[in-house]
């Protein structure tokens, strides 16, 4: 738990990373004071090398040395995250942590001991369409650690005893997160958006569906999600891959291929556009602010303009000085932040604007973040604009890749999506391909100004004429169970 | 576990492969400013971490969390980059920032592709030397300031509860406000409060600098010189001489507030960071709350299934600090049932000591910890300041795995003793009415 203070929610706490833009009316002095930049050359990024190959169980494996630390990182994925929960919600993260509780060949107690003993680290975990399991030890704890991994993601047993523990814990804990409304809002926003496709499940589940859950439903979950020719894993640090090579044939001794098909329809399935403006109201009593997300739907991980699209919500709400912060933070102190982000998925995805404000002053931050969006569409962007965007998705790029972790993160999420190499190879030059043409053209496209999505959680008694302005109000409160 | 042991104790006395002592360089400007640089061209990029020894500690009543509006300040405008250009000017050489204020420091952090290095010097040296407070740009700031208050509480009730046990836990040293400042201070602070705060912390003798990444050293020391040499040096700040008395008695503190579950947090008066009982109380720490095995994590939340969250906080700080034990309970369990669980964790330790396999294990987190901070340029740049400023001497993050390795079993059982008495002790609870 950290106790600072800082001038921006960070990257770090996973929730706002920099923040917001500029506004050209007010400040046009500045420019002439401004350093004149123009479109900078940038050592290119390129992705190290690496070796894909494929077990005879048909799970891929890639390998990429990484000598300047003495650390391995150790990620497989899976497609087993809360898309395929159905009616069970929850049950995806259940089971993704429970893969820890015990397996054929090591109790929890034995995981647990032997992972915290070496000081490594060993975490389990679903999103809303992947689970992943990931490990990293020091150099040369690799025999130790790496007969668990391989046995928990293969062979785990679900002991009812700690399954039933983890629940008890769980409904508790799906309580107090509703104490944090900019923690669960996003779940709202989800279902407000999606309904009944499962892109709308709650990854966390609700009280009522977990408390239902029992060690068979996670079986029979992991039965059909956690095969390993739908997977990956990926090993990158400190080690020599013919060694490694050697030691995954042991570990995987060859066995027949398993492949039964999933049931993805149901998730490729559209969502009907919105036709009217719509707003969900989450009363909290006690409120003193009211936190609220504003969207609609935005475009899929294989959309062709994804690179274009990120320059664009970069300037409207992706870092400190972009329009939304700039407008609801720095000219009027209306908030600590405002960003705007495009969730993508594999198969759909969302755009929306998150913000919070005092309650008194719900509408005017409000109105504000709409004038912003309806400015984008209106004024578009000019070349200057542009040119500072590109530079500082260019300079933050490299880090995003620095340590090992970040390339084991990044190889299965290429797996997992089907991304090619030429996504980070080519990353900057698509960026310095976009013009101030291509971008108008895709604002009008891809960033959504009617029929917009609204979910504000706050005091409803004082909010509600507010929310009744921007379009029909569906009222709910916060202590309900679910979202 | 015995062959693991043997092999680890081997291990720990590796050094960091990674960077050695001799990769760092410091110098020191006439004026009095401290540079350190580490070059690393692992990726082409670069950062710039300033740190202020300035912080809430050397604040008053009447301008708490003034340290921090500072931090913000320092955002909205000099002489040569008027309000707003700071940010605009940084994004568009492809830089990001951040800065944050603890209770003893103030940090600003740059992170920029190398090619743009000058242009960090020079809004750097732009604020340091002509900070301006522009009006308008204070009372928007209050605003945010508010809001990232309000935001605070709004999002964490531990957050309220922790402002409030530190309250009670100090009743001399001005550890005992928050960070972010009472809301009717944040309200009134003054353009005069900001000038006088600026004249008397912000001097470059009061400022030590790290930069870390694909830079050269060559090149920083005539920027360094270029930029920064120029400004004048200030006055010594004045010193902090309040020492909290010796607390003599349990202190109990009670906040209201609904919640589905009750949150319990104590805290102990322990030494600072420069003490050498640190590196004990540090391992005492984990022992309690590092990872699943953890004594408090195993017991209390796995085993007992009374909490749904446990840990401590034992934040470095220049002054005798406290270190923070909090939990929110389990459904249906009562803020007392907890409470005992934890003193009863706490008395074990302190009968019973450490075993020698836990022993080992914390000293084997602690350097994976080490690896892990010293893997990107930027926990280099954080790590190193934080060894300079609170241990005196970057150089002690080198001899960090010796240092913890000379603690032994018993003088962590006897810093649990000295300092985990129920005198010493301040417990809070946050629940939606007080247990009878």
């Amino acid at each position: 738990m950290k106790r600072n203070t800082t001038k921006n929610l960070t990257k770090q706490s996973g929730y706002m990373n920099a923040l917001m833009h500029e506004c050209m009316q007010t400040c046009s002095h500045a420019i002439i004071l401004l350093v004149i930049v123009g479109s900078m050359t940038f050592a290119q990024f390129q992705l190290p090398k690496y070796e894909k190959y494929t077990l005879s169980n048909g799970l891929t494996v890639y390998l990429m040395e990484q000598h300047e630390v003495p650390l391995v990182y150790m990620n497989a994925i899976f497609p087993a995250g809360a898309v395929w929960d159905g009616e069970e919600s929850g049950l995806a993260a259940l089971t993704a942590e429970a893969l820890l509780f015990g397996s054929k060949n090591y109790t929890k107690d034995q995981i647990e001991e032997t992972f915290d003993f070496l000081g490594a680290g060993i975490s389990a975990n679903a999103g809303k369409e992947a689970a992943q399991v990931s490990i990293s030890f020091k150099k040369g704890d690799f025999d130790q650690l790496f007969p668990i991994f391989a046995d928990v993601i293969r062979n785990p047993s679900f002991p009812k005893t700690e399954v039933d523990k983890r629940i008890q814990r769980w409904v508790a804990e799906l309580e107090q997160a509703k104490e944090s409304p900019r923690g669960v809002i996003g779940n709202y926003f989800g279902k407000f958006i999606y309904g009944e496709n499962p892109y709308g499940n709650p990854v966390d589940g609700t009280k009522n569906t977990v408390s239902a859950l029992t060690p068979d439903d996670l079986r029979s979950f992991f039965n059909l999600h956690y095969q390993l020719s739908k997977s990956c894993i990926s090993i990158v640090g400190d080690f020599v891959s013919e060694e490694i090579k050697l030691k995954l044939d042991q570990v995987f001794p060859p066995s027949p291929k398993v492949d039964l098909p999933l049931l993805p329809q149901q998730i490729q399935a559209g969502i009907d556009p919105f036709i009217e403006n719509r707003v969900l109201l989450v009363n909290k009593d006690d409120s003193r602010e009211t936190t609220f997300m504003i969207g609609s739907m935005g475009v899929a991980w294989n959309n062709p303009d994804i690179i274009q699209i990120d320059i664009i919500n970069t300037i409207l709400g992706g870092r400190f000085t972009s329009w939304l912060n700039t407008e609801l933070r720095i000219n009027t102190g209306l908030t600590y932040g405002a960003r705007s982000t495009f969730s993508n998925r594999k198969y759909s995805g969302t755009f929306y604007i998150l913000s919070f404000t005092g309650t008194e002053n719900t509408s005017a931050a409000i109105d504000l973040t709409l004038k912003v969006v309806e400015r984008l569409h209106k004024e578009g962007i000019d070349e200057e604009t542009l040119t500072s965007a590109k530079n500082y998705i260019k300079g933050q790029f490299p880090p995003d890749y620095e340590t090992a972790g970040s390339l084991a993160g990044l190889l299965t999420t290429m797996f997992f999506y089907g991304l090619e190499d030429s996504y980070i190879n080519d990353f900057e030059k698509n960026i310095d391909a976009m013009t101030v043409e291509n971008a108008n053209n895709i604002i009008a496209k891809y960033f959504p100004k009617e029929n917009m999505q609204f979910v504000l959680i706050g005091k409803a008694d004082e909010i509600r004429e507010v929310a009744a302005k921007y379009g029909k109000v569906i009222e709910r409160n916060l202590s309900e169970d679910g979202f | 576990m015995k062959k693991l042991i043997a092999i680890l104790l081997f291990f720990s006395f590796a050094v960091f492969p990674q960077s050695s002592v001799e990769d760092i360089k410091s110098f020191t400007l006439e004026n009095g400013m401290k540079i350190i640089v580490l070059e690393d061209h692992s990726i082409p990029n670069a950062n710039m971490y300033l740190f202020y020894k300035v912080g809430s500690r050397n604040e008053y009543p009447g301008i708490t969390g003034i340290s921090h509006f500072f931090e913000h300040m320092m955002f909205n405008g000099a002489k040569k980059y008027g309000p707003k250009e700071f940010d605009r000017v940084m994004e568009a050489n492809g830089g990001a920032n951040n800065a944050y204020t603890s209770q003893n420091i103030t940090a600003y952090t740059n992170w920029f592709p190398n090619h743009t290095m000058e242009v960090m010097f020079e809004l750097e040296a732009d604020r340091i030397a002509y900070l301006n407070f522009d009006s308008t740009m204070i009372e928007s700031e209050r605003g945010v300031i508010l809001s990232e208050r309000s935001t605070g509480l709004e999002n964490d009730p531990m957050e309220e509860l922790w402002d409030e046990v530190q309250a009670a836990a100090f009743t001399a040293h001005p550890y005992m406000w928050p960070v972010v400042g009472w809301e009717s201070d944040i309200k009134n602070w003054t353009k005069q409060d900001l000038e006088n705060y600026f004249r008397t912390y912000y001097a470059p003798n009061n400022c030590i600098v790290v930069i870390a990444g694909d830079v050269k050293y060559n090149w920083v020391k005539t920027l360094a010189e270029k930029y920064f040499a120029p400004i004048p040096s200030g006055p010594d700040p004045r010193k902090i001489h309040t020492v909290e008395p010796e607390q003599k008695g349990e202190r109990k503190v009670f906040v209201k507030r609904e919640v589905p579950s009750p949150y319990v947090l104590f805290a102990y008066h322990v030494p600072q960071t420069s003490s050498e009982e640190y590196y004990a109380l540090d391992l005492l720490e984990s022992i309690l709350s590092s990872g699943k095995t953890s004594r408090l994590y195993k017991s209390i939340v796995d085993e007992k299934q009374l909490a749904i969250d446990i840990g401590t906080y034992y934040g470095n700080a220049f002054d005798p600090t406290v270190i923070m034990i909090y939990a929110i309970a389990g459904q249906d369990v009562k803020a007392e049932v907890l409470e005992k669980a934890i003193k009863d964790e706490i008395e074990k330790v302190i009968n019973e000591g450490v075993t020698d396999n836990e022993f080992q294990k914390v000293k084997n987190q602690k350097l994976m910890g080490f690896y892990r901070s010293m893997e990107t340029i930027n926990g280099k740049a954080n790590t190193i300041g934080t060894y300079e400023l609170f241990f005196g001497d970057y150089k002690k993050l080198f001899s960090a795995p010796e240092d913890y390795n000379k603690v032994t079993k018993e003088e962590i059982q006897q810093v649990a003793e000295k300092y985990f008495t129920k005198n010493n002790r301040t417990v809070g609870i946050l629940n939606t009415e007080e247990e009878k």
